[in-house]
Order: C-alpha cells, then sequence, then structure tokens
C-alpha cells in the first residue's frame, strides 16, 4: 500500500451523518487490507495505477455543482417522472415532495434492509464496496409501493478533480412495479463511488437502466447489489463508455431462488480506458432464471473486461441460467478479456454459457455492401444492431440522454 | 383375432396406481389373451397412459394394490428392462431424445438384451445391420437415421417410426402404443398403422392406447375399452370406437352407474 | 425405485489396479536438499549439464510458493517427508528383457501392458516405468531401424546428451511453476521421443508409468520432439496401488514440433483415487506444454483423466509458428472425493494459426470437476481462429461442475468462439433406455459414453476402446 493512499485515508473529512460508523468501520478495514493486488482474481486485470491515482483527489466538500442539463436532456420531461440529482453532502429528498407510491426510508427500514442484504465485507475482493463505507456519508432510501409510481431517474454528476460518493438503497414492496434509470455523469478527473442497494420484494417488478457517461480522466466505481424474492422481476440494462477506469459490478442474488432476471450490457471503450464489468448472480433456491447478454467493443488502445459469475448450489435445483458475451474488437491494439464462470452443484438444472470475440464479420459487411452500401456505412449499421440490442431494454425515459449517438461517435473512425 | 383358447398374456385386476400422492389408477381390470388387439379410448386425464407407464415399470408411479401378471407371472417386482427383456413394449408418446448415444447401438444393445433372454444368439454388428436394414421397410425409415443420436433432432413423424422400428426389432409379446398416432400426418399414420398390422400374429397381442377413431380405421381392434376415472368403464367391439367418435364422452358423466367389465 | 440414489450408487467401483508388487526396492533417504539433488544425479551418472540444471532448479524452487489459485484444498504436503528416488534392486544394465526381475514383468502383464516377445501389442512400442526408473522398452530395435529414438530419458541422457541438452527445459523453463521447478530439480525417469526429419513413426509409442511404493514421490520427466515433417502418436498409462497415504505425482512433459511436424499425446490416467472416504490417492500436479515452434506444426492432446484424488493439469500449446495448430481434448470423471482442476491453454502468438477445445468433464458422489482454461490471442496473431467447447455432465446433486473459461484477445482479425452447456441423466432417458430392455449401469455407460464421444474419436483406435471401458468399470456397481 503506498504512503500516499494512506494519507488520503487519513485526510478524509471527519466521520458524520447517518453512516458515520459505517464510515469508521470502512476506513479501519480499508487501512488494513490495502489497495487491491493482482492476486486478487477479480482485480488481476484492472489498471491499478489507475486505481491508485483515484485515490490522491481531494474528496467533495461543498456541494456538487449542478450540471445544467442539456435542453435535450430536458425536453422529454414531461413524462411525469421524477429526477432527483445526488450530491455526497446533501439528502436531494429535503427539497422535493415525493409523488404517491414513492416515500423516504426511515433509518429503522434502512438498517432492516441493510442487515438483510449482509454486506459483510471481508477481504479485498469487495473493495469497491468497502470504498464506498469508507467515504459515503450520505444515504438516499427510497421505497416504492404500487404498480403505477411514476418512474424515477437518478443523476449523479461529479465535480472535476474532485473524488464523491453516494450510497442509495431502494426497496420495492410486494407486487410494486418501478422503472427506474440511473445516470452517472463524470467531470473532468473527477473519481466517483456510487453504492446501489436494492431489494425485490416477492412479485415485484423493476426495470433499471445503469447508464454511465464518463469524459476523459474521469473513473467510475460502480457497485449495484440485488436482491430478489420469489416471483419478483429484475431487468438491467447498463451501458459505460467514456471511463478512463470504469468497474461496474453488478451482484444478484436470488435470495430462495424462484425468481427471473435479466441483465444486458454494454461497454464501449477507446483511447487508453479501462472498462471492466464484473457480474455475480447466485441462486439460493431452486427453480430462478438468468439471461445475460453482455457486449463489449474495444477501440484504440482501450481494454474491455467482462467477468461473468454464475453460482448454482445444491439447493437451486431447476434453475435456468443462460449467459452470453459478445464481444468485438474494433482496433489493432485493443484488448479484450472475457471470462464467464459457472459453478453448478445442483444437477437438474440448465445452464449455457458461450462467449465470442471478434471483429464485425466480414461477410456480413459484404452483403450490405453488396446491396450498394459503402463499408463505412454498412459497418455503422452493423454496430447500431449491435448496439441496440441492449439499448432497448434500458426505461423509456432514457431516450433523451442520445446515447446510441454517443456510442457511435467512439466506434466512427 | 379372439380365440377362446389362446393363452392368457396379460392380467390386470383391481390396479390401483398414484404418483406423487395422486391417486390415478383406481381399480382396473383388463385381461389380454394371445392373437388380440386391444384399444383403450378415454378422455384426457382418464388414466390411459399411467396405464401404460405402470405396465412398463416407470419409477414415478407407485402401484399401492392390485396385481399385472404377465404370462402368469408378476410384472410389478421386476424392473424396466427385465420386463421389456421378457417381452412387453412401451411406444412412447413422447419418446424422449439421448444425445450422444447411436441410434443404431442403442438399437443393437436392446435387440440383443432380447434376444438373450428368448436364447437367440446374440447378433454382431454385421448380422444387425442386415436385419435392422430388413426391418427399416417396415417403417420405410431411411437408414441415415441409424447414424444419428437416439430421437435427436427427430421430427415427431420420425420418432414415432423410430418407435416402430424398435417394435419390429424387439418382437414383443405385448405391445402398448400410447398415443402412437398423435402428431401424424395421415401418410406417417398409415405406415406406422401398416407396421403395427404386420407385426400382429396369433401368438402377440396389441394394446393401442388413442384418443381418436382415425387409427382404428387403420387397424381394426376386437376390444374396445372406454376408461374414465381411473378404470375401465365400458367395454365393446370395434363398432363401439365408431360410437365414440360420433357421440363423444359425455355419456360418462351421466351414466352414474359405471358398469365394470371383466 | 428411486433412480437417482440408483445412479449414485453405480458410480462406485472397486479400483482393479491396486495391487503392491513385493520387490526389494533401493530407496534413498526421504526429504530434499542440494545433496539428495546431487545424489539423485550421480545415482544416474549424469552429465555436468544436468546436474547443474536440477540444481539451478532446486534453488528457484526454494524461491517459489506452491500455487493455491486453483482453490484445490488439501493437507499441506511436507516435503521433507517424501522419497525422490526408488528404484526396484536390479543389475545396473539391463541389455534385453530376460534380465528384467520377473517379478516386474509380471506386474505389467497384470497390467495389461505385457512387455515380453510373444504377448506384447504388435503396433505399439511400450516403456514401463516402475516406481522412478524404466525397467525395459520394446521394439527399440526396429523403431531405430526408421531413425526414430525412443528410450528412458535416463537413457538418452547417456546416449544423446547433446539432444537432451538442446531441448530440455525449453518449452517448461525450470521456474515454470513451483511443481515443475520440483520435478526438474529431482525428475527419476522418463520417455525421451525423438523423430528426425520427415519420419513418420511406424508404431504408436506408449510409456506406462506404475507407482509401486507408498512414500515415493513420483516425478517423470517426458520429452518429444518431432523435427521438420516428422509425425508421432504417443500415448501414456498410469496407475498405482491403494495406500491410504497421498502419494505426490509432479510430471513434467515437453512436446517440440519444427515445420510441418505433429505430435498427438493422449493420456489416460487412473492413478488410485483415494477410497469414498476421499482416503489416500495420488496428488496428480502435473505440467505438460507444448510448443509449435515450426510452420504448420501441429500438437494435439487427447486426455482421459478417471483416477488420482486430485488432478491439477493444463497440457498446453503454443502456437509460435505460423499457422500451427493445437487441439485439447479431454474427459475427466471424478467421483467420490476426488478434485479435478484441469483444461489448456492455447497461446496464439504466429499468424492464422488455429486451436480446438472439447472438454467433457463428469462429475459424480461429491467430487469436484473444474475445467479451467486460457486462449489467448497475441496482437501478431493475425487472422487466428479458436473454438472451445466445454460440457458438465453432473451424476446426483451434491456433485460440482465448474467452467472458468478465460478469453483475451488483442488481435482484431481473429476470432474466439466458446461454448458451453450442463447435463444430467435425467430419469426419463434412463426409464426409455430400460424400458427397450437395457440394464441401468450399461444405460448409464452408454449415455457417458455418448457424451464423451467426440474426445473418445480422437484417441488412437487401440485406446479408444480402452478408454470407453474405463469409463465403463469406473461407472460400474453394485446394481441388485
Amino acid at each position: 500500500m503506498s504512503f500516499e493512499y494512506k494519507n488520503w485515508i487519513n485526510a478524509l473529512p471527519e466521520p458524520n451523518g447517518v453512516l458515520a460508523k459505517i464510515q469508521i468501520e470502512g476506513r479501519s478495514l480499508i487501512q488494513n487490507l490495502g489497495i487491491p493486488s493482482r492476486e486478487i482474481e477479480n482485480w488481476r486485470l484492472t489498471d491499478l495505477k489507475k486505481l491508485e491515482s483515484l485515490l490522491t483527489l481531494p474528496i467533495s466538500k461543498e456541494q456538487v455543482q449542478q450540471r445544467t442539463p442539456s435542453s435535450a436532456e430536458l425536453a422529454d420531461q414531461n413524462d411525469a417522472g421524477v429526477r432527483l440529482t445526488l450530491s455526497p453532502n446533501r439528502n436531494p429528498l429535503q427539497l422535493i415532495t415525493l409523488p404517491y407510491g414513492i416515500r423516504e426510508l426511515s433509518k429503522d427500514e434502512i438498517k432492516e434492509i441493510m442487515k438483510f442484504k449482509m454486506s459483510k465485507i471481508k477481504s479485498k475482493v469487495d473493495w469497491t464496496k468497502l470504498l464506498n463505507h469508507a467515504t459515503a456519508n450520505q444515504i438516499v432510501g427510497l421505497n416504492i409501493k404500487g404498480t403505477n409510481v411514476p418512474s424515477l431517474e437518478l443523476i449523479m454528476p461529479a465535480n472535476a478533480s474532485e473524488f464523491s460518493s453516494t450510497r442509495i438503497i431502494i426497496n420495492v414492496e410486494k407486487g410494486s412495479k418501478l422503472e427506474l434509470l440511473e445516470v452517472v455523469i463524470g467531470a473532468k478527473k473527477s473519481a466517483q463511488n456510487h453504492l446501489i442497494e436494492i431489494n425485490l420484494e416477492e412479485s415485484a417488478e423493476l426495470k433499471h437502466g445503469l447508464i454511465g457517461l464518463g469524459v476523459s480522466e474521469a473513473s467510475l466505481l460502480a457497485h449495484l447489489s440485488v436482491t430478489q424474492k420469489p416471483n419478483s422481476t429484475y431487468s438491467l440494462s447498463s451501458v459505460q463508455h467514456g471511463w478512463s477506469l470504469g468497474r461496474c459490478e453488478q451482484h444478484i442474488k436470488q435470495v430462495e431462488g424462484q425468481a427471473q432476471s435479466i441483465i444486458r450490457g454494454l461497454q464501449i471503450s477507446k483511447g487508453n480506458e479501462q472498462l471492466a464489468t464484473h457480474s455475480l448472480v447466485s441462486f439460493d433456491g431452486p427453480e430462478g432464471s438468468l439471461d445475460q447478454l453482455q457486449k463489449s467493443a474495444a477501440a484504440d488502445q482501450s481494454h474491455c473486461i467482462f467477468n461473468g459469475a454464475i453460482k448454482v448450489p445444491q439447493k437451486a435445483q431447476k434453475t435456468n441460467a443462460a449467459q452470453l458475451s459478445r464481444n468485438l474488437l474494433i482496433s489493432e491494439n485493443a484488448r479484450i478479456d472475457t471470462k464467464p464462470e459457472l459453478e453448478i452443484i445442483a444437477d437438474d438444472v440448465r445452464c449455457t454459457h458461450g462467449a465470442t470475440v471478434s471483429q464485425l464479420q466480414e461477410d456480413e459487411i459484404f452483403y450490405l455492401q453488396s446491396r450498394g452500401i459503402t463499408t463505412d456505412q454498412a459497418t455503422a449499421l452493423l454496430l447500431k444492431g449491435y448496439c441496440q440490442e441492449i439499448l432497448k431494454g434500458l426505461p423509456a425515459n432514457a431516450g433523451r440522454w442520445g446515447i446510441l449517438k454517443k456510442l457511435l461517435e467512439i466506434v466512427k473512425r | 383375432m379372439i380365440r377362446p383358447e389362446a393363452q392368457t398374456l396379460l392380467e390386470i385386476s383391481d390396479l390401483h396406481a398414484h404418483v406423487e400422492d395422486q391417486p390415478i389408477l383406481k381399480g382396473l381390470n383388463l385381461k389380454v389373451k394371445a392373437g388380440e388387439i386391444h384399444a383403450v379410448m378415454g378422455r384426457n386425464g382418464s388414466g390411459k397412459s399411467t396405464l401404460s407407464k405402470v405396465i412398463a415399470g416407470h419409477p414415478a408411479y407407485t402401484v399401492c394394490k392390485g396385481q399385472v401378471l404377465f404370462q402368469g407371472e408378476n410384472l410389478l417386482e421386476m424392473e424396466p428392462e427385465i420386463r421389456a427383456r421378457i417381452g412387453i413394449f412401451l411406444g412412447f408418446q413422447y419418446p424422449i431424445e439421448i444425445p450422444g448415444v447411436s441410434n443404431l447401438e442403442f438399437l443393437r444393445v436392446a435387440t440383443n438384451a432380447r434376444r438373450e433372454q428368448i436364447g437367440k444368439e446374440e447378433l454382431d454388428t454385421f448380422d444387425f445391420e442386415d436385419l435392422v436394414n430388413e426391418r427399416l421397410k417396415v417403417v420405410q425409415m431411411d437408414p441415415s437415421f441409424l447414424e444419428r443420436s437416439v430421437n435427436e433432432g427427430f421430427s415427431g413423424g420420425e420418432k414415432k417410426r423410430n418407435e416402430i422400428l424398435q417394435m419390429a426389432l424387439l418382437e414383443p409379446t405385448i405391445a402398448i402404443l400410447d398415443e402412437t398416432d398423435s402428431g401424424l400426418d395421415i401418410d406417417a399414420l398409415r405406415i406406422v398403422a401398416k407396421g403395427v398390422n404386420q407385426l400382429a400374429n396369433e401368438d402377440n397381442a396389441t394394446l393401442l392406447i388413442t384418443h381418436y377413431q382415425r387409427l382404428l380405421n387403420e387397424i381394426t381392434p376386437d376390444y374396445v375399452h372406454v376408461m374414465a376415472g381411473g378404470k375401465i368403464v365400458r367395454t365393446g367391439g370395434s363398432e363401439l370406437a365408431i360410437e365414440l367418435e360420433r357421440s363423444g364422452y359425455e355419456w360418462i358423466d351421466s351414466d352414474k352407474n359405471n358398469q365394470e367389465v371383466k | 425405485m428411486e433412480s437417482p440414489s440408483l445412479v449414485e450408487k453405480i458410480v462406485t467401483k472397486p479400483y482393479k489396479y491396486g495391487f503392491v508388487t513385493e520387490i526389494e526396492t533401493e530407496k534413498i533417504s526421504k526429504g530434499i536438499n542440494e545433496d539428495i539433488v546431487r545424489l539423485i544425479s550421480s545415482k544416474k551418472d549424469e552429465p555436468d549439464f544436468l546436474l547443474h540444471f536440477r540444481l539451478k532448479a532446486y534453488r528457484k524452487w526454494l524461491t517459489l510458493k506452491e500455487p493455491n489459485w486453483a482453490d484445490l484444498r488439501y493437507p499441506n504436503i511436507d516435503y521433507q517427508d517424501i522419497i525422490y528416488y526408488a528404484a526396484p534392486k536390479t543389475d545396473k544394465k539391463k541389455q534385453s528383457l530376460d534380465e528384467v526381475d520377473p517379478k516386474l514383468l509380471e506386474t505389467f502383464d497384470k497390467l495389461g501392458i505385457p512387455l515380453n516377445e510373444q504377448k506384447r501389442l504388435s503396433n505399439v512400442a511400450v516403456d514401463a516405468v516402475f516406481d522412478s526408473v524404466s525397467i525395459a522398452t520394446t521394439y527399440k530395435e526396429k523403431l531405430a531401424e526408421h531413425g526414430v529414438i525412443f528410450c528412458s530419458i535416463s537413457e538418452a541422457v547417456k546416449e544423446y546428451p547433446e539432444l537432451v541438452e538442446r531441448y530440455l527445459g525449453t518449452v517448461v523453463p525450470i521456474g515454470d511453476n513451483f511443481f515443475a521447478a520440483l520435478n526438474s530439480a529431482v525428475f527419476s525417469d522418463g520417455s525421451f521421443v525423438f523423430i528426425p526429419k520427415g519420419v513418420n513413426c511406424p508404431m504408436e509409442l506408449s510409456s506406462y508409468f506404475r507407482i509401486n511404493s507408498g512414500d515415493t514421490g513420483q516425478f517423470e520427466r517426458t520429452l518429444i520432439v518431432a523435427e521438420e515433417g516428422a509425425s508421432v502418436s504417443y500415448l501414456e498409462g498410469c496407475t498405482a496401488p491403494m495406500f491410504d497415504t497421498n502419494t505426490l505425482h509432479a510430471a513434467v512433459v515437453e512436446l517440440i514440433a519444427l515445420d510441418d511436424s505433429s505430435i498427438k499425446y493422449s493420456t489416460v490416467q487412473n492413478w488410485y483415487s483415494g477410497n469414498e472416504e476421499g482416503i489416500g490417492g495420488i496428488y496428480n500436479f502435473v505440467t505438460k506444454r507444448g510448443q509449435c515452434r515450426g510452420k504448420r506444426s501441429k500438437i494435439s492432446w487427447s486426455q482421459v483423466e478417471t483416477g488420482s484424488a486430485i488432478t491439477w493439469k493444463y497440457p498446453s500449446c503454443i502456437l509460435q509458428g505460423d499457422e500451427s495448430i493445437g487441439e485439447f481434448y479431454s474427459v475427466a470423471l471424478t467421483n467420490n472425493l476426488q478434485k479435478a482442476d484441469t483444461g489448456t491453454k492455447m497461446i496464439h502468438l504466429g499468424k492464422n494459426t488455429r486451436s480446438t477445445i472439447v472438454s467433457k468433464g463428469i462429475s459424480a458422489g461429491q467430487s469436484s470437476n473444474s475445467y479451467r482454461g486460457l486462449v489467448q490471442i497475441g496482437s501478431k496473431a493475425i487472422g487466428s481462429r479458436n473454438y472451445s467447447q466445454c460440457d458438465s455432465m453432473l451424476i446426483g446433486d451434491q456433485a460440482a461442475a465448474n467452467t472458468y473459461p478465460y478469453i483475451r484477445s488483442q488481435q482484431a482479425k481473429a476470432s474466439i468462439e466458446h461454448e458451453a452447456s450442463t447435463c444430467r441423466i435425467s430419469e426419463d432417458q434412463l426409464f426409455y433406455l430400460q424400458s427397450r430392455g437395457i440394464g441401468c449401469e450399461q444405460a448409464i455407460s452408454m449415455m457417458v459414453s455418448g457424451f464423451c464421444r467426440d474426445v473418445f474419436n480422437q484417441l488412437p483406435m487401440e485406446f479408444a476402446a480402452e478408454a470407453d471401458k474405463l469409463l465403463a468399470l469406473k461407472l460400474e456397481g453394485t446394481v441388485g
């Protein structure tokens, strides 16, 4: 562990607020454990230099600058949805009247959910979460009840050259439904750390979009932890691009099985970016299902990483899980690492996984060319199709962020 | 053909069976003699398929009362493979796919297991191929089916023909065909029916389980049994099937005093 | 009848090769240090270069840590409690089979590998290794007529020192990993194969490894070189007696293929796997690697792994020559408390290189069976392709099947495809076969062998049937 890093921890503001106790514990543990190293399997490929440099940034003490949303982003804001902008030092719920169906969780409820999720940290494997414990001093807790709740949009902006972290807990009550869009927006040289914890009660449904819009030299370390009760449906579509170091961890646990998880992920890297998605789906009961599709495309000298673990213990009989990792190398110097991980102890299960790494298929391009389309057009068309398969899973209000356009700009050379 | 002096092959008396605590057969009686063709008809859920599975010894079904004798021997005490070797054949409604296991090898092993039981010599690969090519004609199947895995990727009709091919090779004493006609077009149905007719003789017997009259237009049964509520409620000749086709099964509901036939 | 429990019952069987040969053995004292390394070298009358090789490896080994990433838990191995050299006491040099102790010949007879002229396999040359030494190699003269060298590595060190020095340790460097370093320091015997330019080896070559002593580690070393345009097919077999202690087996195999040559290396591994409670059995920690140095060269690994308490091995191909080909076909069956962590690495360096991986894992009992593989396409490996298929079959609900395929590509004009699936033997499949008169055991064995067919097809003809039988035997049990 480098000296500066220890200093950085020591220089963090005095623990305060509802999370003070967690901060104290987190800081002491992070001091003891140190920064992840290459020996830890799920950090092995991470650019540790970038990770270390992120821990030299001063932590945001002031309000995060309200980023002025572009007119396009605001254009659609007539869909009766709720938009909250998160800040590390201020509870956004104080400024807003929540609509029917959404209410703030009480401290006791938050404690209860945290206990249920048992986010005990033992090793550096969970370092992203640990970093959040050490640094976050605000928690936004929301409870969702009803089937006709307005869609929710959470914006997580950053200040340039600062480190900020947020923590969010969302509970979706029995039989309730929600569309949730989270947008993380980087600022120059900023670093962000977000911990998002979601609990779906029985028969609850959540359509979740998670968009990470990075800018040059910005970093993102996000950990998403979802617990699902029986008959709940969780559908995640995540998209990230533009981060110098982007790491999105997605842990989904079907606590008693019998739930449905659908994961769609897309990351497109350029320059010397490193983007990583680490997913872990565990079935702690029978008859759960998973449908997972992860796509990565790497341009320039960039590096995309996908690590997708699926755990099916003995009690998870009749699990049906399918995972597919599709990767595109767009330039000669880019790099792709993909690793599915399947651990199965139950015998009556259907588990399949597949992975491909290739460039755009020449015969597909040729087919389009033979119909009079130029190579560039053909390439753009194919890439558009490649992205849209993931983007179409985003909540409806994601349209205004113009993601597809941004993604296509990256891959257009 | 009905011959009073013929040997009794199968004798079921007061058979009760359940699956996962759900009683399905509730006191079924049936007697089949050599040379006879029986048809068992009835609505979905009347217990027809259960009857066939119990005779073949499917592990999911538990017999709690009654007996099944095959040529005087207690069938219920035997493992499914023993039943097959002594001459019981079940043509499945949904033949299962077994990836990786070659159809040809499967047929050879099964045929030799049966041959050993009845004191015939084992066939080597070459002799078996001759036999199988000859029997393929019965079901008008292409030899390329032999190279594939058991039922894997077969169409519904191909699976059924593969069943009849197995029957032609194993030469069972009693063949139970469970909804063999379901999912077949009229040409495939004729091929299957022709196969069954060709294989029937005075020493063996056939038990057809079916919904519809159309198979019985091709294969004329000596007896038609109607099942309801887990037992046989009416027995008649081939004319009963025609009557059922015309008037349906409604009469069962009104007929409170379901007559039992021995 | 409860089918699942029946299936579980079926997968237990007695180990047929568990006997011990009563023979006087010369053993050196337990433990490892520089003196022991020197002693082994002097016992084998080795040239200086090899002693230096061993000492360098030993010093390197001292600095290395035992790997633990494979998640194979086992009690600490006390490396000072192992005997590093054991040999049946015989006169120094055996010119012919007549001089070999009849007890040894009998042992190999019993293992199904007859060595004497009347009974030996007609188309297979065999090198028989007993504990630390090779006791006989058949058909040496006939092979020599074709310029093929097939002998024990100890003999090669004496007869062809320049060849051994040129190639030994060039594919698996002495410090490659903990077990490879240990092997490089103390390896006792093994086989050496050299196929000169343009020669197709006229017969199958085979080494048979037999561990007899319970307290002796087995550290064999195999080196196979195929010169330009040469080809060879080689098979190794392994068995060991039943001891209630664990025996360490840390072998190193190096294959070198020059331009247009091809090496096919097949393994049927049936070391003692321990009993139902997991007592005893071999720790099989093996480093196997082949290097396709030449253009259009080909290395193909086939393995049938059924034995050992713990297996840790990743037969790999370094595809250096342009258009070279690497293949890996594997069946791994684990039962009781066995653990296997096996797979392959395909390192694509040259242009238009191709690799194929087919892995079939069958887990029964409370065993754990992992496929771990790496496909890496280097930045210069333009036009390279890989196809991998990893299937697992689970028998019973206590066994674990894990799949960890690592994929890394740095070359846009390359393609990698990986597919994996998990299946089991369903009750309905079993019933279908039973209802056609096929017994339960045979039905399972048919389905398992059907599951493995893609791999068995890759084994040399003589051994495909044997492998099938071996699996059937492993699955054989106590159905009444």
